[in-house]
């Protein structure tokens, strides 16, 4: 029994890692002083920083990808909140086919999706020339994630709690400001964090339906990938890992990692 | 109903409407798009050409060359499914019952992949596969001469495998939490032993969960673009790398669209077999 549970153990460990190499490896790779990608490193530098800094076509992606995800995440919050409390709170009948209708993006493969979008873009508003269908192909994508999390947070607070602002005379507004808003802030700033993570992260949508001159950090890396190998991407793969895996602790504070739900 | 009731609900619709807008017309009505776009005729000077016609669809089931691409990706994505499955389980087992004081850390070990973003784990394979990588490192170590993996389909599914992962174990995860755990001390009170628990307790009852995750990770799988691209080097042609080259680089949108649709409805007819074929075995097994 005691060997069944080490086996147990060995394969899991294993697997973790499996899970975590990958990344592990472009982080070594970024501060290698080696010219080209390399291992075992032959010392350590931070020269691939400097050129990630000093090259304009990554710092100009990653200050866009910023924008891009901070844009995302808040029109994402400000959909997906009030669609979680009406669907918390008062939705009484196809409750799973609201679930499914706003969860969809998530479902549905985001390939199919891109596709799907660059067709429509393409046919009702003329194509894809303004920054306008990526944004809003990243709020769609970035959607489930807030609604996901405000419905997390709204089960777990009480509504005899809101019941009671409305005994002691708050109208339905003013309850919902003073009341409801600030038990699930930090669930909608989780489900708006997380939303500028898968942002911030995309490629699928991007990669369709980005305009011409403007590119995201991601596709960035992907154009650059398939033709260089320099320690320049392996920088940039690092500083952006640091941005997600600071709010990734970000959230386990504010709210927990059991919010984080796919 | 009295009066005020018949205004409120419509006032709460309100809440509902921008996320329910916004799905219809960035949602629904774009997939609409693609349906009628695969029936178009085909153009050289256009996007697409004047009238409808099925010839996107007959060219795709007529082609040698398509139908192989096709059982390709499906492959791929069913061995992906597999390897995932068996590498999931023991993991979510022991991240589900496990006591151990890492266990918040072990979660974020899982969870934290799928927020780093698909780019950069592909390019930690590329760098860990290459030739001169640390994998054909160990391998000469062991005697095994180096292996090409990049550009080759079993570079492309050690990534797939590697990326959707965590989608496998977070469902099998949650399926064997929910579970009573005083229904294994009940088992075993009854006579049982360890093994015969998993096997008749916990494997039974998660199921539900593996079918989760075997579902989500062949969907992925089977539309994954940026993995065949970058491990593959475009050397392993998908579905989904064929039809993105359709679009954006031969402006093929008719034929990408109908490409994009045949996979769809394979994809939708191999999951209608394999739920039939658990639901089946689960019988079975009551």
């Amino acid at each position: 029994m005691r060997l069944r549970h080490a086996a147990l153990i060995g394969c899991v460990s294993a697997v973790y890692v499996f899970l975590l190499l990958p990344t592990a490896i472009v982080i070594l790779t970024s501060v290698n002083a080696a010219e080209y990608l390399s291992f075992p490193p032959i010392g350590f530098s931070l020269r691939w920083y400097r050129a990630f800094f000093a090259a304009r076509q990554f710092t100009e992606a990653f200050w866009f990808s910023i924008w891009l995800g901070i844009a995302a995440s808040f029109f994402a919050a400000l959909v997906g909140t009030p669609a979680a409390i009406f669907y918390v709170r008062f939705l009484r009948t196809a409750r799973e086919q609201f679930r499914f209708a706003v969860l969809s993006p998530l479902l549905l493969p985001e390939v199919l999706t891109a596709i799907a979008l660059l067709f429509f873009f393409n046919q009702v508003f003329g194509g894809t020339q303004s920054v306008l269908p990526l944004l809003i192909g990243h709020v769609v994508i970035t959607l489930p994630f807030v609604f996901l999390t405000v419905t997390s947070a709204l089960y777990n607070m009480p509504p005899s709690i809101e019941e009671a602002a409305r005994t002691l005379g708050a109208g339905t507004w003013r309850t919902f400001l003073r009341v409801t808003l600030p038990l699930i802030r930090s669930g909608v700033i989780t489900g708006a964090l997380l939303a500028f993570i898968m942002s911030f992260v995309n490629v699928n949508i991007s990669l369709l339906l980005k305009s011409v001159g403007t590119t995201t950090l991601p596709i960035q890396l992907f154009d650059y990938l398939r033709y260089d190998f320099d320690p320049t991407a392996a920088a940039a793969s690092t500083v952006s890992v640091a941005l997600t895996m600071s709010l990734l602790v970000v959230i386990d504070r504010i709210y927990g990692l059991r919010a984080v739900r796919f | 109903m009295n009066g005020k009731s018949t205004d409120f609900p419509l006032r709460r619709w309100l809440l509902a409407m921008p996320a329910l807008a916004l799905v219809t017309l960035f949602i629904a009505a774009p997939y609409l798009t693609i349906v009628v776009m695969s029936v178009r005729s085909p153009s050289n000077v256009q996007i697409y050409g004047p009238g409808f016609t099925l010839h996107n669809y007959l060219r795709i089931v007529s082609d040698r060359l398509y139908l192989g691409l096709l059982t390709d990706t499906l492959l791929y994505a069913a061995v992906t499914a597999a390897i995932c499955l068996v590498l999931a389980y023991p993991t979510a087992l022991h991240l589900a019952r496990t006591k151990s004081r890492l266990r918040g850390l072990l979660y974020a070990a899982v969870l934290s992949p799928l927020l780093t973003g698909v780019v950069i784990r592909c390019f930690g394979w590329i760098v860990l596969l290459a030739t001169q990588g640390l994998v054909n490192d160990g391998l000469r170590l062991v005697g095994l001469g180096p292996i090409a993996f990049l550009y080759r389909p079993v570079g492309v599914i050690i990534a797939l495998v590697h990326v959707f992962l965590p989608f496998m174990i977070l469902p099998i995860m949650n399926a064997i939490e929910a579970i009573d755990p005083r229904l294994d001390e009940a088992a075993r009170t009854l006579g049982a032993s360890q093994a015969t628990v998993f096997r008749r307790v916990i494997v039974p009852l998660s199921m539900p969960g593996v079918q989760s995750g075997v579902i989500l990770v062949f969907v992925l799988a089977a539309s994954a673009y940026v993995i065949p691209m970058l491990v593959g080097g475009g050397r392993v042609p998908t579905m989904a790398t064929v039809i993105v080259q359709q679009l954006l680089g031969g402006f093929l949108w008719p034929f990408g669209a109908a490409l994009a649709l045949v996979l769809s409805a394979a994809v939708v007819l191999v999951l209608v077999g394999f739920i039939m074929l658990i639901r089946h075995t689960m019988r079975r097994l009551a």
